[in-house]
């Protein structure tokens, strides 16, 4: 255990060549590093043993699936999951010593690192107006305040209500349940930024929001393609699945911008092959495609597979799943015939003979999904991509069958299940009328704001109380700026923590840290410890109970924390047994399982050991969307280009970062260490640019809207993304992602196509000429 | 989705043959395979064929099966073994009519397996139950299982656990539960517009 940093540690960058594989030895050694610096070998062990296993915590890092109960391994988590369960148990603690030391605006000015580092948060505190201080305050004298401040407002929809991916399904279906009793849909979630565009697509396309595969499908696919997603540092236990795929003889093609480690070689550390051994290749084709050239390619490899079945009539597409399960199929085929070449060489960088190529692979191959992430959802047209995606499955009958699917990874372990129990700005009158029969009022009917239409609001002074379940706000959100200055100008922003971020330093007139427990802590209540529930990526319902003593006495859990201020802002306005909900989370549970489709016998299924797998209706031959069938889609080809001199930049996490959160300030696998202030740019690039290697540039994002937004002093690396394109860390760079910039669609910020160009870095210990 | 009134279906009494509504051949038997063997049980097709959808109950009658999961209705993963030797497989249905047919295949590439298991109403009321199995290993596996000694072991185990079916389901004497869907190519077929597995969460997920 170390002491948390006095001062913002000083490190210079050092580069080493990117690695050719992810975890092995060092991703161990790595993870206990960094549990250790932060906890006891004590809580290390009993947080890793218990992590993922039946009856333990639920990682509260990405969403992948657990495998099936008795196929778990005693150690069933990554070394970034290792990293993040640990950083909660911290034995560090911040107390009201810490806050009379350092001033909101000292701790504003402070790095993400060095916040996260100070400890676990344990006292409620409040800043008031005026002030520049936090203080402690009582639980009931905070929560009351919140309360009077929301009854102070002129309408509920004055009030926004955040939730992160790390709120369990209990305290989501209670914070929507509380915000529409107050009487607003105004419910954005982190959702809104990651997999937006997939949810409208796949509901469009298919009539489920979620993905249709399963572990045991990945394991048996002929062919994966792994599509602008990086597991090795995002979802690095999706490795092991891959890794069990390739054993079983799948292929699989990874299309990036940049040749991530992770998508090269995975060298498994709790196998010996993995220790000693080489690994297992991940990756059999690799097309380093163009940030947002996606759509163009699965556009092109759809034209080629209608070529092949032209050459060969009956023998390529699956024409009893088109002909029964699907609409718009000829109107899909004119439309798609008509991609151009050219166009999609512009788009992808790719030549048509590497696309043949991975056309062969289709046509071998009886069962194909494809996976990916926020390399496809986070651009303006990731909506359109992900429809084509769709229309390539279905081409060949890729859906609802043993191997195939869907299979969009998400990134927050309950991003998911928060989604399923209705924090959703739009939820449909069916859920609503659910609620409506399960509580006995009216809830609201007008659509809310999410998260980017949340920052207008709050920015034009139409909000004015922000309450964030989890996580950190300001610093997931686009436009930094324009998010702060947005947050700063609310009279109230509230945030139910486990630990310090900026989203608590960039605050309203009055603000308050609202302390609660973390998933690694016994949760105790009225009647008794109580446990979680979480939804994985793969629909799988289980829970999730931890083992640690709480960080401080004062902690209060989110479910206690939200029923208590629902209490003290309805007063009795509904009749909703707040009570009985925050000494008994079962009867919560009871509820959800009354209002939720899916959830009968919640209680009683959930305890079972692994939980219970929500259907998927493609899996049943149901397409519940608009037309009831599996709907093929024309989708318009886009070419994103960069002007002359300019570039295409998309903003990733490092490997050593949760996101929002970097853990350090190295990035092993891409070869950088010791600075985050860097922007990895194609050496072909540099050259046409003017650019060497330790150039200190400016990047500067062009939007329409003219204003200039500035990242300031990154160091230049030589790297090999794909030409035309670079790729800096979030969330230093969310500052160059303007805000009206979003998905067609889903309103999702478009973090993956910025265009942006280099400026060096000026002088700025000099003033600026008169 | 199966109607309610499939069991009174004519079902054509030859093996391995079977016309649908619309008078197309759905599938044909195996043609190659390494074990076929029948065995008749006395309870009702209907009976007979609900409660072998039952995979979960597998193990309450079989020697060698020692769990399944039942991942969706087309698809399941089993783990068998003897003594201390463990071997899970993850198994598609590739075809699947009530009280008549239920065909398969293993996901596995080596030991690659398929088979199907046919229901037929007998005179006398009761059910036989026909299985056949056709065993595609590579390697050195595809050596072994061409002996006519493995041939053997084989066709006794699956006789063997024919026998044990039969016994369980005619001591039960009516079926512990039932799935009566259709699956084609895989896939599961619906009568309905909203079969009750599909009522989940249907809005978008970000």
């Amino acid at each position: 255990m170390q002491n948390p940093p006095g001062e913002e540690p000083k490190t210079t960058l050092s580069v080493t060549p990117p690695k050719k594989w992810a975890a092995g030895v060092p991703a161990v050694v790595h993870a206990l590093e960094y549990s250790l610096e932060q906890t006891s070998p004590r809580k290390t062990g009993v947080d890793l043993l218990t992590m993922n296993q039946v009856g333990g915590i639920d990682c509260p890092g990405c969403a992948w699936a657990d495998p099936a109960p008795g196929r778990r391994h005693r150690n069933e988590y990554c070394e970034n999951g290792a990293k993040h369960i640990n950083d909660e148990a911290t034995t560090r603690r911040i107390t009201a010593d810490f806050f009379r030391e350092h001033s909101v605006s000292d701790l504003a000015a402070r790095s993400d690192m060095w916040l996260n580092q100070q400890g676990r948060l344990t006292e409620p505190m409040i800043k008031r107006p005026g002030s520049d201080h936090y203080e402690p305050v009582g639980w009931n004298e905070a929560l009351g305040l919140l309360a009077r401040e929301l009854r102070a407002l002129a309408s509920p929809d004055e009030a926004v209500f955040y939730t992160s991916g790390r709120a369990s399904n209990e305290a989501a279906f209670v914070l929507q349940l509380f915000a529409r009793a107050f009487g607003t849909n105004n419910l954005p979630d982190c959702s809104n930024m990651c997999h937006e565009s997939s949810g409208f697509a796949l509901s469009e396309t298919l009539g489920t929001g979620k993905g249709t595969v399963s572990l045991d499908d990945l394991h048996h696919a002929d062919l994966i393609f792994l599509v602008g997603q990086n597991p090795g540092s995002n979802h690095p236990r999706q490795l092991s699945a891959l890794e069990e795929a390739k054993r079983n003889g799948g292929r699989i093609v990874a299309v990036n911008p940049l040749p991530e480690a992770g998508l090269r070689r995975f060298k498994n550390p709790q196998k010996p092959r993995g220790v000693v051994g080489r690994g297992t290749q991940i990756a059999d084709r690799f097309l380093h495609i163009k940030p947002g050239g996606d759509l163009a390619l699965f556009q092109a490899l759809n034209r080629l597979l209608l070529e092949a079945e032209d050459a060969r009539p009956g023998t390529v597409l699956d024409h009893d799943f088109i002909d029964a399960h699907t609409s718009g199929f000829e109107e899909f085929t004119r439309h798609v015939r008509t991609v151009d070449w050219d166009d999609v060489r512009t788009a992808t960088g790719l030549t048509r003979e590497e696309i043949e190529k991975v056309r062969d692979e289709v046509l071998g191959s009886e069962r194909v999904i494809v996976c990916w992430a926020m390399g496809i959802t986070q651009h303006k047209h990731g909506v359109p991509t992900i429809r084509e995606i769709v229309n390539f499955l279905m081409l060949r009958g890729n859906l609802g069958r043993a191997g195939t699917g869907a299979c969009p990874v998400r990134g927050h372990s309950n991003v998911q299940g928060d989604r399923t129990m209705g924090i959703w700005e739009q939820m449909p009158d069916t859920f609503l009328d659910a609620l409506q029969e399960e509580f006995g009022f009216d809830p609201p009917r007008p659509h809310g704001l999410d998260s980017v239409d949340s920052i207008k609001a709050m920015r034009e002074g139409r909000v004015k109380v922000f309450l964030a379940l989890a996580g950190n706000f300001v610093r997931a959100a686009p436009d930094s700026e324009v998010t702060e200055e947005a947050m700063r100008s609310c009279r109230l922003t509230a945030h139910i923590s486990t630990k310090l971020n900026r989203s608590h330093t960039v605050c309203g007139d009055t603000a308050l840290i609202l302390p609660t427990l973390g998933r690694t802590e016994r949760d105790v209540q009225a009647d008794g410890e109580q446990f979680v529930t979480v939804e994985n990526s793969m629909s799988e319902v289980h829970t999730s109970q931890g083992r640690l003593e709480p960080a401080s006495p004062l902690l209060l859990s989110e479910v206690a924390i939200l029923c208590r201020l629902a209490r003290h802002t309805l007063d009795g306005k509904a009749d909703i047994p707040w009570a009985a909900f925050e000494g008994d989370y079962g009867t919560i549970r009871d509820r959800i399982s009354r209002v939720v489709p899916g959830f009968h016998d919640f209680n009683a299924r959930v305890t079972r050991p692994g939980g219970f797998q929500l259907p998927n209706p493609v899996n049943e031959g149901v397409f519940n969307n608009k037309v009831g069938k599996a709907l093929f889609t024309c989708n318009e080809s886009v070419v994103p280009r960069a002007p002359e001199g300019h570039l295409l930049l998309q903003t990733l996490r490092s490997h050593d970062q949760w996101n929002t959160v970097p853990y350090t300030n190295d990035d092993r696998y891409r070869g950088i260490h010791g600075s985050r202030h860097v922007v990895l740019v194609n050496p072909a690039d540099m050259a046409e640019l003017g650019l060497t290697q330790g150039d200190h540039v400016d990047l500067v994002s062009i939007w329409a809207d003219g204003t200039e937004r500035r990242a300031e002093d990154f160091e230049i690396v030589p790297y090999p993304a794909a030409k035309g394109s670079a790729a800096a860390y979030y969330p230093e760079t969310n500052v160059l992602v303007p805000l009206d910039s979003v998905a067609d669609i889903s309103n999702q910020p478009t973090s993956k196509g910025i265009v942006v160009r280099l400026e060096p870095t000026p002088d700025r210990t000099q003033p600026a000429p008169a | 989705m199966a109607r309610e009134d499939d069991a009174q279906q004519a079902v054509p009494n030859t093996p391995g043959m079977r016309t649908d509504g619309h008078g197309v051949t759905r599938r044909r038997p195996l043609r190659e395979r390494h074990v076929e063997e029948t065995v008749e049980v006395g309870v009702p097709v209907r009976t007979a064929y609900n409660q072998w959808t039952q995979f979960k109950t597998f193990p309450r009658f079989s020697a060698v099966v020692h769990d399944v999961e039942q991942i969706r209705p087309a698809m399941t993963a089993w783990t068998v073994g003897y003594g201390p030797l463990r071997h899970r497989f993850a198994v598609e249905i590739v075809e699947q009519d009530p009280d008549a047919y239920l065909a398969w295949r293993g996901l596995e590439q080596n030991p690659s397996h398929q088979g199907e298991v046919e229901f037929r109403p007998t005179e006398s009321g009761g059910t036989a139950i026909t299985v056949r199995m056709l065993l595609e290993p590579r390697g050195a596996a595809r050596a072994l299982t061409r002996s006519s000694r493995a041939v053997r072991l084989t066709a006794r185990l699956v006789r063997g656990e024919l026998v044990n079916f039969k016994r369980f389901i005619e001591g039960l004497g009516q079926e512990g539960g039932a799935w009566r869907g259709t699956i084609r190519n895989g896939r599961v077929q619906h009568d309905r517009p909203e079969p009750p597995r599909s009522r989940v969460a249907q809005w978008p997920v970000g």
